[in-house]
């Protein structure tokens, strides 16, 4: 068997899609929402699971799009999808418990995996806000009832907060047993990905700790982000991707348009950007 | 046979008042995009907006002025921007202020199962844990009268309108429905008055061949519109694929109040309907997202 070729060039956008990847397993249903986590699931199913099934929200679920999406309505997501449904039935399947793994983004997140992505306060409150996000859309729904949730999210002071300004989706909100106690169904987080390194959740105290590092990263550099962190006591640094992995995940975003490598998409003409995904519909034929 | 059919402009004048709440169908796809456009057109004001994860159609509806309140789960423009207008509206009251209901995607969905269902609320075990119920007083938690467990209430959605975008439709309001379905089933039905806009209106006898694809009957149906292209710059299913450099232009102009005036003057006050806007988008570029739809889906009769 040959060694596994390493990529030399790659982003960090792209090294979380590899991990994300790396967390689902083979015949899972796995809910996943635009950008990145979008680029792990198929990564996933291309490289190492092909009996994992992924679900969109808006009702697409299984289909092997030729190129990505560019939101989670978006027809391509029909291309050979053996199941079409409502929004609604989807996230019922979902509170059922047939949904194993799901992906979701954060504004805020603390150290017992909360998620905020409402509204930073800042000086002003809920109604005057100092930043108003999107909302939940169907994060908290995801949060409450999949059995496991991965967390992505960029290594930010202002991101990593010892407690959010506002609950959008339940982590495991004030510690051990609150998540059964207010009657949620699903297992809550088991890894925060971010751009510099991968954290945790200790099974007796439910806080987060430093667990993987990225190439090229120390320890001091989480801690001085995240003063409150804790740290494992064997922080391994995670493989790099591979050859392949950066291939299939550069060729399935054509225009690179989730990727934001280069600013190709700023400028990309119409003619330009219907002819790059008209080959990779051809190719799929 | 009853002939609901009218024009856009007729059906937003006849259902779509000042004051009323609304609704509009898709997800990020199949949306009510010519829909919003003409509420613009007709200057709307003190609109309750009522959804699931509205994209531009309500960032524009916000930054014309049309809008009072919004109860939705999520609000966004598209991949390249925020809801900016939804922002400038709730951080510094441009152009005005508005009221917020925050939901979950799930707890949209069955506000509007409960309404096509004519019951006051539906339970669920989203929401248990989060700050939703906390702001929304509307939320409630209560114990499960059969087992004692937390179990949060939503309640009913019932607009006044909504306007939902269709594959096809007869000139009854029998709509057929590719692709994602969204809430569109259960808007229709808990809607006072439905509007159906549609790619095409096609005869009884090709409904008749595959009437499980009738999503929405007609008899929760006013009006029907024919209405082509009347989801771009999102997609519709079997018709067209999404124009996303269309949106990444318009997130280059809203970055300002100003810039998205000047981009609600060029693309909907100085059209005077969808037919004119899509001729300024261009019949090219249209036909191409459409040859680019079909090579992915197609309607198979």
């Amino acid at each position: 068997m040959n060694a596994k070729e390493y990529a030399k060039d790659y982003t960090h956008e792209e090294l979380m899609a590899t991990i994300a990847a790396k967390e689902i397993k083979d015949g899972e249903r796995v809910f996943v929402g635009i950008g990145i986590p979008m680029i792990a699931g198929f990564l996933a199913i291309h490289m190492y699971t092909p009996r994992t099934t992924l679900i969109f929200e808006g009702g697409y679920i299984g289909g092997r799009p030729p190129f990505t999406c560019t939101d989670v309505g978006d027809s391509v997501l029909g291309f050979k999808a053996p199941y079409i449904t409502s929004l609604w039935r989807t996230f019922s399947d979902l509170q059922r418990g047939y949904f194993d793994l799901a992906i979701i983004g954060a504004a805020q997140v603390d150290k017992y995996g909360n998620v905020n992505s409402t509204a930073i306060f800042g000086n002003g409150t809920y109604d005057n806000p100092a930043v108003r996000l999107p909302g939940s859309g169907g994060a908290n729904d995801i949060a409450s009832s999949a059995k496991r949730i991965l967390i992505m999210v960029r290594l930010e002071k202002q991101r990593f907060v010892p407690k959010v300004d506002y609950i959008t989706s339940p982590g495991y909100i004030n510690g051990p047993g609150t998540r059964e106690k207010v009657g949620l169904k699903g297992g809550g987080p088991v890894a925060i990905i971010t751009d510099k390194a991968v954290f945790r959740f200790n099974k007796n105290t439910k806080e987060m700790y430093l667990s993987e590092l990225y190439p090229n990263i120390s320890i001091e550099e989480i801690k001085r982000t995240v003063p409150w962190i804790n740290i494992a006591e064997d922080v391994r640094v995670v493989e790099p991707p591979t050859m392949e992995e950066i291939e299939f995940i550069r060729s399935f975003d054509p225009t690179d348009i989730i990727l934001r490598r280069k600013r190709f998409f700023e400028n990309i003409d119409f003619q330009s950007w219907v002819m790059l995904h008209k080959l990779k519909v051809e190719e799929a034929i | 046979m009853e002939d609901k059919v009218m024009t856009l402009k007729e059906a937003i004048k006849k259902f779509v008042h000042n004051g009323c709440s609304i609704t509009f169908g898709g997800f990020c796809g199949r949306n009510s995009q010519a829909a919003a456009y003409e509420i613009v057109r007709q200057g709307k004001k003190d609109l309750t907006f009522i959804d699931d994860s509205p994209t531009d159609q309500l960032d524009i509806l916000i930054g014309a002025g049309c809008v009072k309140k919004v109860e939705i789960a999520w609000h966004g423009v598209s991949i390249f921007a925020r809801a900016l207008n939804f922002r400038r509206a709730v951080e510094r009251g441009i152009p005005r202020k508005i009221e917020i209901e925050d939901y979950s995607n799930y707890a949209a969905g069955l506000r509007f199962l409960a309404g096509a269902m004519g019951v006051p609320f539906l339970p669920t075990k989203s929401l248990l844990g989060s700050d939703i119920p906390k702001y929304n007083k509307r939320i409630k938690i209560i114990r499960d009268p059969y087992e004692g467990k937390p179990i949060a209430l939503v309640p009913a959605a019932s607009p006044d309108v909504a306007i939902i975008h269709v594959q096809r439709a007869d000139v009854q309001g029998n709509a057929q429905i590719w692709g994602h379905l969204a809430n569109d089933d259960n808007k229709a039905r808990a809607a006072k008055h439905t509007i159906i806009t549609c790619e095409e209106i096609i005869p009884r006898e090709k409904i008749l061949q595959i009437p499980n694809m009738t999503i929405i009957p007609s008899y929760c149906v006013d009006a029907v519109v024919h209405v082509p292209y009347g989801s771009h710059p999102w997609s519709c299913y079997g018709y067209y694929y999404h124009d996303v450099l269309f949106q990444r232009d318009y997130s280059k102009y809203n970055k300002t109040y100003e810039g998205f005036l000047k981009w609600l003057d060029e693309w909907v006050i100085s059209c005077d309907d969808h037919v004119e806007y899509c001729n300024k988008v261009g019949r090219e570029r249209l036909l191409e997202l459409t040859k680019m739809e079909q090579m992915l889906n197609k309607i198979p009769i």
